[in-house]
């Protein structure tokens, strides 16, 4: 079998985050944790090129604590054949390079065969769209990042990519074996079945810890990584701000019309308020 | 108890009501009182009043009696049988009734019951619960409302109110007096079952608090309602048997009934709800699935199949018919990246959709009975969409909303050449034996007329909505005959007219369908006891007396 590999990641549902006003962290309490949403889209570029080419075996691997298993989950419910989870104190408090490193070795070491590997262009808590990136460095791969298709050459050895570029649309092509980060483009990501449900909760999430690979511990974790997060914290709300609550829509046309005036930002000057 | 004593309420100044009058200030200042979701529009109305408070809604009724003004009234008007479209005379918009007033925690029943204003809607409640932060009782001071309401927050359960019309923004007090349903009828049942308590300004400026349970009618099927000054009047509920299938037309009615229950549907014309207590129960994760068909009549006979099995216990059951399915893949097709749902199967030729409860850490055996159903059906559970996840339900609530909203704008566009055009929409009931004789009547006979139509909607209950996208004026009167025709069937098959909209305004012709002129006038006698010079509601449920 041919094997896609999937890196994946399970962040928290930020539409429910809320930030500590005091400390300035998030407030993860009663958080939802989900596959990341970016992920999700890799899967599914991964499962139509096993569904268009029965060779292909999908691998979703993912670094987290034992909770993340419910993202793994997900994943197998998208497509993945196999989940392998890296779960490990010894990997707490990576950076974008120390999980990349991790990740790159797990692939290195128990997958070696990949064809390809896809990554979600970046995870919805951290935003850095460092990981995949750094996954094709030190593995040596071609890499092509913002994918939005995915399609595989009749002869199976390139990719074809086509990409978002701030100009526009790029298309790409690599030779295999290669990593794409994904994003949405216009993809209708497709739901997974009752049948890929059911499955799903039938299939074993494989756990691999650090001792399970021949890894220089020093290259793990917060001892692997060179940056650190000291602060998270939402920018200043400004305080000058006036809301007008419970007034009819005329109300509060003439409210904001004379805020205007007296304030002098509808004179012909165009000087703006004094 | 049979005897119920109604209340004088404070009464405030009626000179300090907000209000606007004549019909053009209206039309020009506050145009969306005039109509509602039915697209009704009113061409006489001459007051507009917005109470603050209970007070001021009494002085405005005792103002507008005074005068034999008739009053509608207007909560959300997300009616879609024109039932706060005011026939004439003044409307009064409950708007101001928005506050929650307490959560609570009934021990006799072991539930939580909430209060709140009438204008309370549908979606923010679901916010708040969802959330455990109700901004109003935070605000509140009294000491046995603050601690009642730490209890709830801390309680590790979070809770919902089950009825789920589609129309979220519909007003806690609307789906009362409408007694609303939605998906999840299936399984808990419409408005009704969750109601517990109803405070109502009757025609007299006087209220009633009718806690459920309390007050029955006698052995001889009466109540009495005795006002402040003893004057007693008798009211007779009617000896009418409703059909067993969802029900909104006409007025609730049984042996021994709760007198909750004959406000609760009576389309507003009894009285004023301004305040509710509704029941609350634990949320539960749930699996949204849709499972594509090979036709629309495996659809019906999967449905017979999915209700039976003990197995398996289904929160709603939603039909989708395979020309529905063409139409939302056309409007897919047009903007993929902008409807936010999974991509149709090219292979589904039907639908339906449906909901059960689902453990995220557990194996979910129920899942497997229901694959074996489906399978049983010759059906693919492979071509099925599945989903637990919020982010993914709410794909599958653009899948929900879609159609409506896309046969609506169509019929939108048509009218702009052809003004008199408008959706013809079912809203029948039928019992469970009759849902493959209605669903062939209507497959046959819209086919038949080569009529543009699609079908959607609680096949569970075997209420599906046909709507009819008429071309032109020969189609819509084509739609018209088949629609009394559908009615007609249905009312012989032991079903009913309205399942779920009400008659309002615009469904009349249907009562008189389902009931005999004796029926109608006892009902009529209900509504004169509560209303002695119908000034409620004019025009809705019977005709208009007042401005005709």
């Amino acid at each position: 079998m041919k094997k896609i590999v999937v890196c994946v990641k399970q962040v928290p549902e930020v539409t429910d985050v809320q930030v500590d006003p005091i400390t300035g962290t998030l407030l993860r309490e009663g958080v939802q944790s989900i596959l990341n949403p970016f992920c999700e889209y890799a899967l599914d570029h991964a499962a139509r090129i096993k569904q268009a080419n029965a060779e292909f075996e999908v691998i979703a691997v993912c670094m987290g604590p034992p909770q993340a298993e419910d993202a793994l989950r997900r994943c197998l419910e998208l497509g993945a054949d196999r989940a392998i989870l890296l779960t490990d104190r010894k990997f707490a408090g990576a950076d974008t390079w120390a999980t990349a490193f991790t990740l790159a070795e797990v692939i290195r070491q128990l997958i070696p065969d990949f064809a390809l590997i896809l990554a979600g262009k970046q995870a919805i808590d951290g935003d850095t769209a460092q990981v995949g990136p750094e996954i094709a460095e030190i593995l040596s791969l071609p890499q092509i990042t913002y994918g939005t298709s995915v399609n595989l050459t009749a002869d199976r050895k390139r990719v074809q990519v086509k990409r978002e570029a701030e100009h526009g649309i790029e298309v790409l092509d690599a030779a295999l074996p290669a990593l794409v980060t994904i994003t949405k483009g216009e993809t209708q990501r497709r739901a997974p079945s009752l049948d890929a449900v059911i499955d799903a909760h039938r299939k074993n999430i494989e756990f691999v810890t650090a001792g399970d690979l021949l890894l220089d511990e020093e290259k793990l974790g917060l001892k692997g990584s060179y940056t650190q997060v000291v602060k998270i914290f939402p920018p200043p709300t400004r305080k000058d701000t006036r809301v007008l609550k419970d007034l009819e829509p005329a109300e509060a046309a003439r409210e904001i019309f004379n805020f205007l005036k007296e304030n002098h930002f509808l004179e012909n000057n165009r000087s703006g308020a004094k | 108890m049979h005897i119920i004593f109604s209340q004088p309420a404070s009464q405030a100044e009626f000179k300090t009501v907000k209000r606007i009058d004549g019909y053009e200030a209206i039309k020009t200042d506050y145009p969306i009182y005039l109509t509602d979701e039915s697209k009704l529009v009113s061409t006489d109305a001459n007051h507009l009043f917005i109470p603050r408070d209970e007070a001021e809604l009494v002085a405005v009724i005792q103002a507008m009696s005074a005068l034999g003004v008739p009053i509608t009234v207007a909560g959300s008007r997300t009616g879609l049988v024109g039932g706060s479209v005011p026939a004439c005379g003044a409307i009064v918009s409950l708007e101001r009734f928005d506050q929650v007033e307490s959560l609570f925690f009934d021990e006799d029943h072991q539930e939580w019951v909430l209060r709140a204003g009438a204008y309370v809607s549908l979606k923010s409640l679901e916010a708040m619960l969802k959330s455990k932060r109700f901004p109003d009782l935070e605000k509140i001071d009294n000491a046995s409302v603050r601690s009642s309401y730490e209890r709830f927050k801390a309680d590790a359960d979070t809770y919902l109110y089950p009825p789920d019309p589609t129309e979220m923004s519909a007003s806690l007090g609307g789906s009362v007096v409408t007694n609303a349903s939605g998906a999840r009828t299936f399984r808990f049942g419409a408005t009704r079952n969750w109601v517990r308590g109803l405070r109502v300004v009757l025609a007299n400026g006087e209220f009633v608090d009718i806690p459920r349970g309390k007050y029955f009618a006698s052995e001889k099927g009466t109540f009495e309602i005795v006002n402040k000054a003893g004057e007693k009047r008798t009211l007779t509920i009617p000896d009418y048997r409703l059909p067993e299938t969802k029900c909104t037309a006409g007025f609730f009615t049984a042996p021994g009934m709760d007198l909750i229950d004959l406000f609760i549907g009576s389309e507003g014309v009894l009285g004023i709800v301004t305040r509710v207590d509704v029941a609350l129960i634990k949320s539960e994760p749930k699996i949204s699935i849709v499972q594509f068909l090979e036709d629309d009549y495996q659809a019906v006979r999967l449905t017979a199949s999915l209700r039976s099995d003990q197995r398996i216990k289904l929160d709603f059951l939603e039909f989708y018919s395979g020309n529905a399915l063409n139409l939302l893949r056309r409007v897919q097709a047009k903007a993929p990246s902008t409807v936010n749902m999974p991509p149709i199967p090219d292979e589904a030729r039907s639908a339906l959709f449906f909901e059960l409860n689902y453990t995220p850490q557990s194996s979910n055996d129920h899942l497997a009975v229901l694959q074996e159903i489906i399978c049983q059906h010759g059906a693919d559970p492979a071509l099925s969409w599945a989903a637990h996840e919020p982010r993914e339900l709410e794909r599958f609530k653009v899948f929900r909303h879609l159609l409506p909203e896309t046969v609506n704008s169509i019929i939108a566009e048509r009218k702009k050449s052809i003004p008199k055009l408008h959706k013809l929409g079912t809203d029948l009931a039928v019992p469970d034996e009759h849902l493959m004789d209605i669903w062939t009547l209507y497959q046959e006979n819209c086919d038949a007329l080569n009529l543009e139509w699609v079908a959607f909607g609680h096949i569970g209950n075997n209420h599906i909505h046909v709507n009819i996208l008429p071309r032109n004026i020969e189609e819509l009167t084509q739609g018209l005959e088949l629609y009394q025709l559908f009615a007609q069937k249905t009312v012989e098959w032991g079903g009913a007219v309205s399942a779920e909209h009400g008659i309002g305004k615009i469904k009349q012709n249907f009562l008189a369908l389902m009931f005999t002129p004796e029926q109608i006038s006892q009902m009529q006698h209900v509504k004169t006891v509560f209303d002695p010079d119908h000034l409620l509601n004019p025009g809705d449920l019977f005709p208009c007396e007042v401005c005709t």
